[in-house]
């Protein structure tokens, strides 16, 4: 196992328990950074799926029930954006 | 030169297989909130709350040596103890609560607080470390079953939503839009999603939601509008001469606590002035809630419904409303 796979795991840990715990604070900047460093990290998407399921989609907070999924897509396609861009 | 190919697809193709995945997880998603809206929470809170449980137990102690266990249970004891001999006085005033109500022709308002039913303090309030024979044992405590324990598992703020995440569900016979008590019977917000053994409640100070209450002696009614955090606003007039440490009412027949003015907020130029409070609980440190079990399932808690189906006495409203007076 590589280096990078290891990277990888071990930031999808760390995503794990953040979400698990809703340190939505912290799971922002580890899913920056892995959009940032891996291609195409659907995993973000899961984590914000995850965390809407647990915390969120609740009708009376409407649209924002959805924040985490919406959010996980938008750092998804403009990190992917970005990155072609500058590399 | 010669260069190795590192994949055997061509960079588009995969880009397009990736996209067209993506595609498909929203698509999936859309189709189960449409068709089957608690699949998706049922799940994941089926994987995290042997975490969250796990969490709870390390935060209420059960890592503690066994000596130190003992003293605690020895302490509690002695508390039953004092408590039951407060409640023996506690019945007193209970009962001439009853008396006065049914001289004043309302023998149907008496109390239903968690704090009554103290005939069944006896042996059976021993400590007790599972969380079902808390749960029982606080049931028995409160009025016939009528509120049952519940304990927090995720809290704001560290949660995005102003929200709590409570270990009772529909298992333990909590329904949707049960109302939500702190210790102290201070009503503090409702059931919104039930799952099996998790219900999410919503607190009544998130942003946006109203609630009617009374504030200070002359019970001056007005509408609590939720800052978020425990923290709620009301516009009244002038006139009313509330002052900071009043008391706030649910302005249902029961007239619970809801909380107390912490600040008054005056322009001389505006006919109302702006009353700020909050529960006497920090919600932020809330370990325990009690769950009405009395309540009835209600349309605006239903997950399948849509905002648009609020009832008056919980509503979400426009955002222009809800800015706090300068």
């Amino acid at each position: 196992m590589n280096r990078t796979v290891l990277f990888r795991i071990f930031l999808d840990s760390a995503l794990f328990v953040t979400i698990i715990n809703g340190w939505w604070f912290v799971a922002f900047p580890l899913v920056i950074i892995g959009a940032w460093r891996f291609y195409y990290t659907i995993e973000i998407v899961l984590a914000g799926i995850m965390y809407d399921a647990l915390f969120g989609m609740v009708p009376a907070v409407g649209v924002w029930g959805y924040a985490g999924t919406i959010t996980a897509f938008g750092i998804l396609i403009i990190l992917h954006v970005l990155k072609k861009v500058v590399r | 030169m010669m260069y190795i190919r590192t994949s055997s697809r061509p960079a588009e193709r995969r880009t397009r297989t990736i996209t067209i995945a993506l595609g498909s997880i929203v698509a999936l998603v859309i189709l189960l909130q449409v068709f089957i809206p608690h699949f998706l929470p049922a799940i994941f809170t089926t994987i995290a709350r042997p975490f969250w449980r796990m969490e709870f137990s390390i935060q209420s102690g059960s890592l503690k040596s066994p000596t130190e266990l003992l003293a605690e249970n020895e302490a509690l004891k002695i508390r039953i103890q004092e408590l039951s001999t407060q409640d023996a006085s506690a019945d007193l005033l209970r009962t001439q609560n009853a008396e006065l109500l049914s001289v004043l022709g309302r023998p149907d308002l008496s109390l239903t607080s968690f704090n009554s039913g103290s005939n069944a303090t006896g042996s059976s309030t021993t400590a007790s470390s599972s969380m079902s024979d808390i749960r029982r044992t606080y049931s028995t405590l409160s009025s016939a079953g009528a509120r049952m324990l519940a304990a927090v598992l995720v809290r704001p703020p560290l949660t995005g939503y102003d929200e709590l995440i409570v270990d009772a569900g529909a298992d333990q016979g909590v329904v949707a839009g049960a109302k939500v008590y702190a210790p102290g019977n201070i009503l503090i917000g409702t059931t919104t999603d039930v799952l099996g053994q998790t219900s999410k409640v919503t607190l009544l100070s998130s942003p946006g939601l109203t609630y009617p209450v009374l504030i200070g002696a002359n019970h001056m009614p007005a509408t609590a509008v939720g800052r978020g955090g425990g923290q709620y606003e009301a516009q009244v007039p002038q006139a009313t001469k509330i002052a900071q440490g009043d008391s706030i009412l649910d302005a249902s027949l029961s007239d619970e606590a809801f909380g107390t003015v912490t600040a008054v907020i005056s322009n001389p130029a505006d006919p109302f002035e702006t009353v700020l409070f909050s529960p006497e609980i920090n919600v932020y440190q809330l370990r325990w809630v009690l769950i009405d079990q009395n309540n009835q399932s209600q349309p605006y808690l239903n997950t399948q419904k849509t905002v648009s189906s609020v009832p008056s006495t919980v509503q979400t409203v426009k955002s222009t409303s809800t800015k706090v007076k300068k």
